[in-house]
């Protein structure tokens, strides 16, 4: 209701400075719902072949069919917890590794080209690889999820060890501290930041590779199940999955944010954002 | 003290137990509860789940391989691409795939071996479970009116082009100017509306999806290369046969039971279809089943292996007695 009324409202009383804009979610559910509509009614008015692209309404009710059996609950689980195993594995991998060389500046001269060569190549490039150590099963999607993650998390860790304070630096390493005392009062704070922007990107990375993973190579989880109905022609089911696909990234990126914000609450770049 | 260490006692119990539970029973542990599927030997067999592979999920749903003491473990592949590899190297015992790419992968010297049928041509024209097919309004009538169009395949090089191209030359036509476009089976009815091909060769449940839109069926080409053509079987490697013979018995008496049984209940098939596919309920009952033989028609595999070799596919006729059983 009271969405439908400022809704209607910026229209008109553009500049009265007395209405508040939209709050972001509202935009966003308007945006969504614009998007819903032209895949209802595209097909429905002739524009695309609806045997090709099925009405909004068709999908939502194969994503009902979808939803009643235990296979689609069982592959939803499978994709969420390869997606987490790969991207803990990334986390922990990146930070650790990425503490150590960039810590280190004669460890991180010497892995710079190595990190710059590995790091472009096409985590889906390596599938032949996968199959090929892992077959089919659930192993080959991780080691594709980890490769692609890896490699977001620990360029950001790199770059906040690399925006520590020279002074602040120095000033640990003359009053003793230990190496891990360093890390854990100097480093860590300046990297956490860098950190989270790379828990952020890794985990939606993460979620691509998981999916083209499956769906690929045919490890157990949704990105299966999306090939399953293309070489079953259920093309409504098909895009009912690939929603649920999209659903899932949403929620990835907004839990993302909020981690984000809780590790951060001290720093002043989400410091700042509260008091608007 | 002794309070903690009970505690800790107690902990290790329950860890061991919960680890253990389901894999190694204890002989006290009350026998006559013993599932029956305690002592299967697992197998496993991968294959794509489309309708050609219905009779191994139907025998392992009647518990035909039970029965031999087989546990069956169904590994979905997304493509045959992938299954000649892991059974080569032994990540699964058996898998399924088209007798052309066998033919192709034992005249490079893979040591492959067939060891029951899977499915075959209807070997009724017209109403076979793949054909080439035109759009309504297609000037294109018959097999020899291809020459010089564009048809498109899922494979190039293997057994939909050469099988077309037998339809074309059996049509009187010439092949030789057909120029083929590999598509995936999900495109390939876009890609004919759109225009981008003049011809699909289609399969199940993609033709019946065809024909229900008005698209024409202009030739059954497996039916066209010969009379109930074999078209794909259940294969394992040499190494397999070597160092588990008695376990390549048990299988081949199982798939050969459920061979027979999907192919005397067409109905279950149609069912089983809805537990491992997406085809809708409708779709499933009245698409074309392709035949589920238990035996493998040796001629038309020589018919294959012919048109292999004339196309071009293979340099060397395979020893088709090393490949079959």
């Amino acid at each position: 209701m009271t969405v439908a009324v400022t809704a209607g409202t910026p229209g008109r009383g553009r500049g009265g400075r007395r209405h508040r804009p939209l709050p972001t979610w509202a935009l966003g559910l308007i945006g969504l719902a614009g998007l819903v509509t032209v895949v209802e009614l595209a097909p429905r008015a002739g524009l695309v072949d609806e045997r090709f692209l099925p009405p909004f309404s068709d999908m939502v009710s194969a994503l009902a069919d979808q939803a009643a059996t235990a296979e689609f609950w069982q592959s939803l689980l499978e994709t969420l917890r390869g997606w987490a195993i790969g991207l803990s594995i990334a986390m922990v991998a990146g930070v650790v590794l990425g503490i150590l060389i960039g810590g280190i500046p004669l460890l991180r001269a010497a892995m710079n080209s190595t990190i710059e060569f590995l790091r472009p190549i096409p985590s889906v490039a390596l599938i032949p690889l996968a199959v090929l150590l892992f077959g089919t099963d659930m192993r080959s999607t991780l080691l594709l999820v980890v490769y692609a993650a890896f490699w977001q998390v620990l360029v950001q860790v790199l770059y906040g060890v690399q925006d520590v304070d020279p002074v602040a630096r120095e000033t640990a390493r003359s009053y003793r501290f230990r190496p891990l005392t360093q890390v854990r009062t100097v480093i860590w704070p300046t990297a956490l930041p860098y950190m989270m922007t790379g828990f952020r990107l890794g985990a939606a990375v993460a979620l691509i590779l998981e999916i083209t993973g499956e769906l690929i190579i045919g490890s157990p989880g949704l990105g299966r199940q999306i090939a399953v109905a293309q070489t079953s022609g259920a093309v409504a089911a098909m895009y009912a999955l690939v929603i649920v696909v999209g659903l899932i990234g949403v929620v990835v990126n907004v839990i993302a944010r909020a981690a984000e914000r809780r590790a951060l609450r001290w720093h002043p770049s989400i410091r700042g954002e509260v008091p608007r | 003290m002794t309070k903690i260490r009970a505690v800790l006692a107690a902990a290790s119990v329950l860890f061991l137990t919960a680890c253990g539970g389901g894999q190694t029973p204890s002989p006290d542990a009350s026998d006559a509860g013993r599932p029956a599927s305690a002592g299967l030997t697992s197998v496993k067999v991968s294959v794509i789940p489309i309708v050609d592979v219905a009779p191994v999920y139907l025998g392992a749903q009647e518990g035909f391989f039970a029965e031999e003491g087989l546990k069956l473990e169904l590994v979905s592949a997304q493509g045959g691409a992938a299954i000649v590899p892991a059974v080569v190297s032994g990540q699964v015992e058996f898998g399924f795939s088209n007798f052309t790419s066998l033919i192709i992968a034992r005249s490079k010297g893979l040591p492959l071996k067939v060891v029951t049928p899977g499915a075959g041509s209807t070997g009724a024209q017209g109403k076979d479970f793949g054909g080439v097919v035109v759009k309504a309004d297609s000037p294109l009538k018959s097999a020899a009116d291809l020459a010089g169009k564009r048809v498109a395949v899922n494979t190039l090089n293997n057994i939909n082009d050469t099988t077309v191209r037998a339809s074309i030359r059996a049509a009187g036509g010439d092949p030789k100017n057909v120029e083929f476009v590999e598509l995936p089976f999900p495109d390939m009815l876009a890609a004919l509306d759109k225009g981008s091909v003049d011809a699909v060769q289609v399969v199940e449940p993609f033709l019946a999806t065809a024909q229900k839109n008005g698209d024409r069926v202009i030739a059954s080409n497996y039916v066209d290369t010969a009379p109930e053509l074999a078209i794909a079987g259940y294969f394992t490697s040499e190494q397999t046969i070597a160092s588990k013979p008695d376990l390549v018995k048990r299988f081949t008496s199982a798939m050969l039971k459920s061979l027979k049984y999907a192919s005397d209940n067409p109905d279950a098939v149609r069912k089983v279809l809805l537990t491992y596919t997406k085809i809708d309920s409708a779709m499933a009952g009245s698409l074309t089943l392709p035949t589920y033989p238990s035996e493998i028609n040796r001629g038309s595999l020589e018919t294959l292996s012919k048109l292999a070799l004339q196309d071009g596919l293979i340099q060397t006729a395979p020893d088709l007695g090393g490949l079959l059983p």
